[in-house]
């Protein structure tokens, strides 16, 4: 609710307009067959045929009038759902870049996009039929209930109390129904569930000679559902047929009633029409009504996903006055680690815990350890996606934290383990950090990434195109490709999380090699899980459920580290027995 | 000849409405058919519709007569100067029949909805019963050109919709044209002008609707397509957030969002108000109709040429006929999407099955483990051949390590051993004796397979273990736990071996997954193992356990290893190294070295 109004105040003009033009239109549909019982009792009172006319047109202008409020409140509500919907779209994007890693994970990406697309288009469907057939229902009972008040006191008790108790069944079958609602969804979702193991799972399902169980197991959630459904249904059904009913035993108590009114003078023949047009009229806008708001729940719970991420307050933010940066290749410590420690809001125990090490300019630092060993944290803390806890991160010897976000990452060069790219060209996914990038220096790039002969052999060279996510390349060209864009960016740290684990070791070898006087005038930070890509590092730190366990070269780990040793030796060992 | 039909290309799932509707005559048929089970339920909604029909139209008719006896003797009382009173001879008991009247619309109303629910969703429970019989016949060629997105649709959304437009949108069409006809035939008997005056509006509304139409599917599939290239942008952003963080890239793509979003919006804001604009329009054509119907009605009773009581139930009757003749297209619409809907889901149930099993098949009950390949070619299609004449054989208890990068057909082998697709030619023998002689099921009894797709279903720890042996005590599957060193991390667990995975398991890492694959597959203790090796998504520690428990389970049993590192495979008694979905080399280690080809290569270059 609250979301709602907080996007529907900036167009609070357009709201009201709309919602005028639905009361004006509702009204005109009351007052039509006002009109017509005026005409009737016109003509069983035996008044002239211009007076009869002079009616009619009024009814025309009445229902031109209201039609063209409808088509205009037609559009304008159009408008404001279309509004709110691309403001929240764009306010929940914006929301979600200023998460921390740790904070987007616990949404994660396919709610996220849920969220974004399916989520704003259920509340704008949504919100379009609350409009349109929600908000006009107490305005036509209010207004039918005065007029039938109008034309006589009993007939419009018969009537209010017949809108009572539609009321009453409407919310009975809206409270009845929705559980049932709730349960049908879910039993269609797992319905789901079912049949997709079934699907993904079909080679182990045959492994096992399961077949016939899991048809049993099929079976079992379509049987259940189908009898849910038949129960709603069945509930539905009864519940319609009463609401039908209460409005034809309105028309039999105006029959019954109006006898004596009329004889009395009360009450006109032709009225009689007018006040069964009114309840059908209002039974037809609370059956709708009923409908709508079945779904609302839904719309509700998407609500609240939206404002969970607009209202979550991200752990990082930039400092209120931060000095900018000069790049001065001055510093030989480009990156130095004091005393750090992270922990995770709702972890016990810290994740890294006293970390002291230094990247120098022109070496190559290698971080190899489990998973869980809290290595890829590493590169979240020196990128800001986390804060550390404890102890402070320098880069050119200042603390990364007093820096604005855009100015640190601008000095570094991120290749992550999952390598991705963007859709376009390749050379739009190269420039990605230098937009002015000259083709020369592209080219370059992908020669010492490995990737030149790719792209050479493609039709479009570096313009060939790149498809959602760079699913077109395969996961080892993504990952070149990923560094190449990394060396296009010149940083004074390069990042390299895992990132030549898809690569055969023929081209992780040549890589490596073509990449050190690459990055002789930059510290780089590898972080790995094999051994034979970083023994050359000139220093490599190994990590141990969240500490370090050594720092040295790959011959003095070799001596003094035992976990090192462990590490080498359980992915060389019958090598070495060899 | 037969072995190539089963490897023939399978039915492909796609596919319009529009070619859907092709033969609809024999779709319809065929639904009709499965609907025979129904015939009591069936004669009873058709004999309800028809009553409820009859007293819909009734009812107004008998109305007119109420409201001008009632006019009648109001005039009657009047002339003679008496007070009116209703009597039971003049009012009560057209009344009382009027009420019976509308309790049995009430009824019969009820009565047929529910019949008709109960029919839908019968027909559609038994056709998904048929659809999982179906997917257990299917051969694996099938899965693997599907996406399961598209398999799914055609069991939940494509017969929900069958089953609703079934309950509501044919129910409705049926009582519809019964209304519509019986109505509009009082209606002419009341007064043929007023009638035309009221059809020609009809007839505008039409026009309107069906040119709104038009219009509307236009603007709708421009929405969708844009919705498309929305969530294409923002789930391509969402996963790669940390680059465009770590590249500032943070306000271009924000920018771009907006931008999709902004189109989004001028494509929304148009079909939604061509939506809501149509209903405003018809409802203007409709009030302007009863303008003129009022006039000239009204001018019927002063020539006294109609009485008050049939001009009200005059309108009663546009009023009941005003809408379901306008939403006749419509209905009509859905239900030919319903009935594309059925068509897909038959042309489903029509796909070719997997080759039955041999009749009399050979039985293997614990085979030793012998298993040869001879002679053997396949190819997933027919004309592009992979495998080409491959031979090789793999002692009882012989460790057979399978070589080769992504994409080199390691899961071609696995599948041709699982008789999960069929040889071209030649013959696969276990224990000498052929398996396409046996049934798949005996075949694959001798089979455990541990892949790394370490597949889990929504159940408790211990059933996804007793997966092969549903029979299983809970010391079997504890005992097998121990072996393959995950007991002790389920003892951890909250609920220990009655902690339910939902979620795709996702409160396992990787490595944990794997482990509880291999104590499904030491409970089952096949003579015969096909494993995957454990890759980089595990760490290092996890993943010396697992290698150690495959280790354990491969003891005593002939193994097919996929392996993915080549420190692990010295050991093998036979190496098959693969490239393009064939087998290039084969032998031991030292042999293959001493012959300097692909695989010697390999190795020099992940350890030179």
């Amino acid at each position: 609710m609250k979301l709602m109004f907080r996007f529907i105040k900036p167009h609070w003009k357009l709201c009201a307009v709309t919602m005028l033009m639905l009361i004006i239109d509702v009204t005109g549909g009351l007052y039509i067959p006002t009109l017509a019982a005026e005409m009737m009792n016109q003509g069983v009172l035996g008044s002239s045929f211009e007076t009869l006319l002079n009616t009619g047109i009024k009814m025309a202008i009445g229902s031109l009038v209201a039609g063209l409020c409808a088509v205009i409140g037609g559009y304008t509500c159009a408008t404001l759902t279309a509004r709110i919907g691309k403001d929240m779209r764009v306010a929940l994007y914006e929301s979600s870049l200023k998460l921390s890693v740790h904070e987007f994970r616990q949404f994660g990406t396919a709610s996220i996009t849920t969220r974004t697309v399916s989520d704003i288009t259920n509340i704008q469907t949504a919100f379009i039929s609350f409009m349109q057939m929600v908000v006009p229902v107490p305005v036509i009972c209010v207004i039918a209930l005065a007029l039938s008040f109008r034309l006589d006191t009993q007939i419009g008790i018969v009537l209010l109390i017949a809108v009572f108790i539609i009321l009453l069944l409407a919310y009975f079958i809206i409270k009845s129904a929705s559980p049932l609602f709730k349960r049908l969804q879910k039993l269609l979702d797992s319905m789901s569930t079912v049949l997709l193991e079934n699907i993904t799972g079909v080679r182990v399902i045959r492994a096992f000679n399961n077949e016939l169980r899991e048809q049993e197991r099929l079976n079992v959630s379509f049987a259940t559902y189908a009898n849910t459904s038949i129960k709603a249904n069945r509930k539905f059904a009864n519940l319609d047929g009463l609401s039908f009913f209460c409005i034809n035993f309105v028309i039999i108590s105006v029959f019954w009633l109006s006898g004596g009114r009329i004889a009395a003078g009360h009450f006109q023949i032709g009225d009689i029409t007018a006040v069964i047009e009114y309840a059908y009229l209002i039974l037809f806008f609370i059956m709708m009504a009923q409908m709508v708001i079945l779904t609302l729940p839904r719309a509700l719970e998407c609500c609240n996903r939206i404002q969970n991420v607009l209202d979550y307050s991200p752990e990082i933010s930039d400092p209120a006055s931060a000095q900018p940066i000069n790049n001065e290749h001055s510093q030989s410590d480009v990156l130095v680690f004091q005393n750090v420690s992270f922990q995770f809001p709702d972890a016990e125990k810290d994740t890294l815990s006293n970390l002291n090490f230094t990247c120098r300019r022109g070496e190559t630092t290698a971080i190899i350890g489990g998973t869980g060993s809290g290595k890829s944290t590493i590169a979240s803390m020196i990128l800001r996606f986390h804060d550390v806890t404890e102890g402070a991160i320098l880069l050119s010897g200042r603390d990364i934290r007093g820096m604005r976000q855009e100015d640190l990452r601008n000095q570094l060069a991120y290749v992550q383990q999952k390598a991705m790219l963007f859709s376009g060209t390749i050379a739009e996914n190269l420039r990605y950090g230098k937009p002015d990038a000259t083709e020369e220096e592209l080219l370059h790039a992908a020669r010492v990434a490995q990737i030149d002969a790719l792209i050479r052999s493609l039709p479009d060279g570096l313009n060939a195109f790149v498809a959602q996510g760079g699913t077109n390349f395969s996961g080892g060209q993504r990952q070149r490709l990923s560094i190449a864009r990394a060396l296009v960016k010149k940083p004074e740290l390069y990042l390299f999380d895992d990132s030549f684990s898809a690569l055969d070791f023929k081209t992780d070898a040549a890589l490596r090699k073509a990449l050190t006087p690459e990055t002789k005038d930059a510290a780089v930070l590898i972080i790995a899980q094999r051994v034979s890509s970083i023994r050359h590092a000139q220093q490599i730190i190994v990590l141990n459920e969240g500490t370090i366990a050594g720092i040295g070269t790959h011959d003095q780990l070799m001596k003094s580290c035992s976990v090192y040793r462990e590490i080498y030796e359980s992915q060389t060992r019958e090598v070495q027995n060899a | 000849m037969t072995k190539r039909q089963d490897n023939a290309k399978s039915a492909d799932l796609s596919g319009s409405d529009s070619e859907a509707l092709k033969d609809t005559g024999s779709t319809l048929l065929r639904l009709v058919r499965r609907l025979k089970g129904q015939r009591i339920r069936l004669s009873i909604i058709t004999a309800s519709i028809l009553i409820y029909t009859v007293l819909t139209i009734w009812a107004p008719l008998y109305s007119a007569q109420v409201v001008d006896m009632l006019w009648s003797s109001i005039q009657a009382a009047r002339t003679q100067g008496l007070p009116f009173a209703i009597t039971w001879h003049n009012m009560g008991s057209a009344l009382t029949h009027l009420t019976v009247m509308y309790i049995g619309i009430w009824l019969f109303y009820y009565l047929q909805s529910y019949l008709m629910a109960v029919v839908a969703e019968t027909l559609t429970l038994t056709l998904r019963k048929q659809i999982s019989r179906k997917l257990s016949h299917l051969p694996l060629r099938f899965y693997d050109q599907n996406k399961a997105g598209e398999i799914l649709s055609r069991v939940t959304s494509d017969l929900d919709k069958v089953s609703e437009t079934l309950q509501t949108g044919l129910l409705k069409l049926i009582v519809a044209i019964g209304t519509v006809t019986g109505s509009l035939v009082v209606m002419f008997y009341f007064s043929v002008p007023l009638t035309c005056i009221f059809l020609a509006s009809v007839f505008l509304s039409l026009l309107v609707t069906k040119a709104a139409a038009t219009q509307n599917l236009k603007y709708a599939s421009l929405r969708q397509e844009s919705i498309g290239e929305l969530t294409g942008i923002v789930e391509e952003y969402y996963t790669g957030r940390n680059v465009i963080k770590a590249y500032n890239h943070e306000q271009e793509s924000l920018n771009q969002v907006t931008l999709a979003a902004e189109k989004n919006r001028i494509v929304s804001q148009k079909a939604d108000f061509l939506t809501h604009c149509i209903n405003p329009i018809i409802r203007l054509l409709t009030r302007l109709s009863h303008v003129v119907i009022a006039v000239i009605a009204g001018g019927a009773i002063l020539n006294g040429t109609m009485s008050v009581g049939v001009v009200q139930a005059f309108f009663q009757y546009v009023n009941q006929t005003a809408e379901p003749l306008t939403e006749g297209a419509f209905m009509i619409n859905s239900l030919q999407s319903a009935l594309a809907s059925v068509k897909r889901t038959f042309d489903f149930l029509d796909s070719p099955e997997e080759r039955p099993d041999p009749l009399h098949p050979a039985e293997l009950e614990h085979a030793n483990g012998l298993v040869a390949f001879e002679h053997v070619s396949f190819g997933y299609e027919e004309n592009q051949p992979l495998m080409k004449d491959i031979s090789f054989r793999a002692q009882p208890g012989q460790k057979i390590a399978i070589v080769g990068s992504t994409g080199a057909g390691k899961t071609t082998l696995v599948n041709l051993l699982m008789r999960f697709y069929e040889v071209n030619d030649g013959t696969i023998m276990v224990d000498g004796v052929a398996a396409s002689e046996m049934t798949r099921r005996g075949l694959r009894r001798n089979f455990g397979m541990v892949l790394q797709d370490t597949w889990l279903f929504g159940g408790t720890i211990a059933e996804n273990i007793a997966y092969g042996k549903p029979q299983a005590t809970r010391e079997e599957i504890v005992a097998a736990a121990k072996a393959a060193k995950i007991d002790y991390l389920i003892r951890t667990m909250p609920k220990g071996y009655d902690t339910v995975l939902d979620n795709d398991a996702a409160n396992l890492s990787v490595g944990q997954r794997q482990l509880l694959t291999i104590a499904r597959v030491f409970l089952c203790d096949p003579p015969i193992l096909i494993l995957d090796e454990a890759t980089s998504s595990v760490d290092t520690r996890t993943e010396m356990e697992i290698g150690r428990a495959m280790k354990k389970l491969m003891q005593g049993r002939t193994s097919f290893v996929i392996a993915h590192r080549l420190s692990t495979i010295r050991d093998a008694d036979n190496i098959l190294y693969m490239e393009n979905g064939n087998i290039i080399e084969q032998g031991s280690h030292h042999a293959l070295l001493k012959q300097k080809g692909a695989y010697a290569n390999l190795y020099d270059s992940q350890f030179a």
